[in-house]
C-alpha cells in the first residue's frame, strides 16, 4: 500500500495544487453566494431560485465550474489532513490514513461526475 | 567592559551515566558583544571542562556549531547574546538523535546527503580536448543560492516533518539535490528525480516554510524543495511520453 | 524542556559506537505562532472535505427537482450552516494568502525554454485571478448579471 502511494503521489500532488489554487478561487464566490448571502437573505429571490440555479449549473460552463468545486477542493482537504495526521506523530498510521482520506476524496469525485452530470 | 551575569541552563548527557538528558545551570560574566558561543566556550575554558559541544569558524561558515538556543535552531557563533535575557537555554539540535551533550548524531544526515547523488552526473564524460564547460551567469542564477548551504542541519532542527518522518530526504538534501538537477552541466535529473519520487520522497513536504525560516546563509531550501516537487511531476509525466522504461 | 519526536528520526542505518539519547523538539515547539499557523493551514483540509461534500448536497438537490433544491436552500438557512460557512470563508481567504505568499517562489527556473515570470507578477497575477473570479462568481450566483 504504501508502495502505491509512493507511485500516484506525484498524481495526488497535482490534483492537491490545484485544489488550493482553483480550488480556492472557485470556492470563494460559491461559500459567499450560497452559504452565506443567500441564506441570510441578501440575495434577490429569484437568483437560486430553482429555474436559473438549475439553468446556470446545467449550462456547459456551468457544469465545469461546478465539476472543478466539487473535486478539487476535496484533493486539497484529503492531503492536507493526511499531513496534518503526520504533523500529530502519525506516519506508523499514515498508509492506512492516507488510503482512507485519498478514497474519500475519490468516492467524492464519482458521486460529483454523477451529480454533475445529471444535472 | 560591561559584564552581565547571564544564567545558561545546558542540556547534559553522558551516556554512560545519566539514563537520560538532563539539564545543568551555570552562571556566565557575558561580555557585551559575546556570541552564544563565546559563553560556551567561557563555561568548558573556566567552568565546567567535562561541557561537549562542536564549533570551529567562528564566523557562520562551517556550520559546526548549531544548537537550540531558548528553543529555536541557532548557529551558536552568529547569535548575540544580548538578543536574550538573563536565561539562555542551550540545547542540543531538534529531531537529531544526541551522542554527548551538545553534540547530536551525524551520520543519517550524511546519509541522506549522499542519497542524492550531489556531483555532477553525464552520460559520456568530457575528453579533455573539448575544453572546460561554458555556463552563462543566467544559467548560474538558477542553482547559485541553493549551492551556499553550509550543511548546519538547522532546517532539520526546524521542520516538522523530519520529526515525523524518518525516511523524510530532508531540507538541505533536496536543495542539494535541486542544485545539481539545475545545473547546466548535469544530465542526472532523471536520477535524481526518482529518488525524490522515491522512499525518501520530496513529496512529504508540507510547505510549513520553517526551513528557510531558520536558514542562516539564506539558502531557501523550501523554495528548492517545492521546486523539486513540480520537476519530478513533469519527469513523472514524460516518462508516460518518452520511451524511458516508464516509472 | 523538550519534548520527544517520532523515535527513529535522523537515526542512521547503522548504529553508532555509543549509546545516544533518542532526538527531542523543545518544548513548546508547536505553539509558536508561526507554527501554529501552518498547523491551520493543514487543518483548512478538514474544512474543505466538508465545504466539499456540502456543495456535492447542492448540486445533488439541484438534480433532483424543484422541490428537493427548494428542501436543501430551506437547511442552508440554519444558523449552524451559515456559522460553518463563514467560517470556511474564514478558511479559504487565510488558505489562499498564505499559499500565494509561498508560490512564486516554488516556480522552477525554467520549464525547458519557457521562463516564468517576476515573483511579484506572479504574486499580482494570482491575486488579480482570484478577485476576479470571485467577482464574476459572486455576481452570476447572487443574480447580478445573466438575470
Amino acid at each position: 500500500m504504501k508502495h502505491l502511494l509512493l507511485k500516484l503521489e506525484p498524481l495526488i500532488w497535482l490534483l492537491f495544487g490545484q485544489g488550493i489554487l482553483i480550488g480556492t478561487m472557485l470556492l470563494t464566490g460559491w461559500i459567499l453566494v450560497v452559504g452565506v448571502l443567500a441564506p441570510m437573505g441578501l440575495v434577490s429571490q429569484g437568483a437560486l431560485g430553482f429555474a436559473r440555479a438549475h439553468s446556470l449549473g446545467s449550462s456547459l460552463l456551468g457544469r465545469l465550474f461546478l465539476l472543478g468545486l466539487l473535486v478539487l477542493p476535496l484533493w486539497k482537504g484529503a492531503h492536507h489532513v493526511r499531513s496534518l495526521s503526520i504533523d500529530f506523530g502519525g506516519v506508523e498510521r499514515d498508509a492506512a490514513v492516507a488510503s482512507l482520506l485519498y478514497a474519500i476524496a475519490a468516492v467524492g469525485s464519482l458521486l460529483a461526475v454523477v451529480a454533475v452530470v445529471r444535472l | 567592559m560591561s559584564e552581565q551575569k547571564k544564567t545558561f541552563v545546558v542540556t547534559r548527557f553522558d551516556p554512560d551515566q545519566d539514563a537520560a538528558p538532563r539539564q545543568q545551570s551555570y552562571e556566565v560574566p557575558v561580555q557585551p558583544d559575546w556570541k552564544v558561543l563565546d559563553a560556551l566556550n567561557y563555561i568548558k575554558d573556566e567552568i565546567d571542562p567535562t561541557l561537549s559541544h562542536r564549533w570551529s569558524c567562528r564566523m557562520a561558515v562551517c556550520g559546526s556549531c548549531g544548537m537550540m538556543v531558548n528553543g529555536k535552531p541557532s548557529l551558536t557563533c552568529k547569535d548575540a547574546c544580548a538578543d536574550y535575557g538573563d536565561r539562555v537555554e542551550v540545547a542540543p539540535l531538534a529531531n537529531f538523535p544526541i551522542v554527548r551533550d551538545l553534540v547530536v548524531e551525524l551520520e543519517a544526515f550524511l546519509e541522506k546527503l549522499r542519497s542524492v547523488k550531489p556531483y555532477i552526473l553525464v552520460a559520456k564524460e568530457r575528453a579533455v580536448e573539448e575544453g572546460t564547460y561554458r555556463q552563462s551567469p543566467e544559467q548560474l542564477e538558477e542553482f547559485k543560492q541553493f549551492s551556499l548551504c553550509i550543511n548546519c542541519m538547522l532546517c532539520y532542527a526546524a521542520c516538522p516533518v523530519v520529526a515525523n518522518e524518518p525516511e523524510f530526504l530532508g531540507p538541505a538534501a533536496i536543495a542539494l539535490g535541486h542544485r545539481y538537477n539545475m545545473d547546466s552541466r548535469d544530465e542526472g535529473q532523471h536520477e535524481r528525480n526518482e529518488i525524490f519520487r522515491g522512499e525518501g520522497t520530496v513529496f512529504s513536504c508540507s510547505y510549513a516554510n520553517e526551513c528557510s525560516e531558520v536558514c542562516p546563509k539564506h539558502v531557501d531550501p523550501a523554495a528548492a524543495i517545492n521546486q523539486a516537487k513540480f520537476n519530478a511531476v513533469i519527469d513523472w509525466l514524460s516518462g508516460f511520453v518518452t520511451s524511458r522504461g516508464g516509472k | 524542556m523538550a519534548r520527544p519526536v517520532n523515535p527513529h528520526a535522523m537515526t542512521p542505518s547503522r548504529p553508532g559506537r555509543t549509546r545516544t539519547a533518542p532526538p527531542q523538539a523543545p518544548n513548546g515547539w508547536y505553539a509558536q505562532p508561526r507554527m501554529l499557523r501552518y498547523l491551520l493551514f493543514d487543518a483548512t483540509g478538514i474544512v474543505y472535505l466538508l465545504v466539499g461534500f456540502v456543495a456535492l448536497r447542492v448540486v445533488w438537490a439541484l438534480g433532483s427537482g424543484p422541490a428537493a433544491w427548494a428542501e436543501l436552500m430551506r437547511q442552508l438557512r440554519n444558523p449552524l450552516y451559515v456559522a460553518f460557512h463563514l467560517l470556511a470563508l474564514v478558511c479559504v481567504v487565510f488558505v489562499a494568502v498564505r499559499f500565494f505568499r509561498l508560490f512564486p517562489k516554488a516556480q522552477p527556473g525554467h520549464i525547458g525554454p519557457a521562463k516564468p515570470p517576476p515573483g511579484p507578477v506572479i504574486l499580482a497575477g494570482l491575486y488579480a485571478a482570484w478577485i476576479g473570479v470571485t467577482l464574476v462568481v459572486t455576481a452570476i450566483l447572487a443574480g447580478w448579471v445573466l438575470r
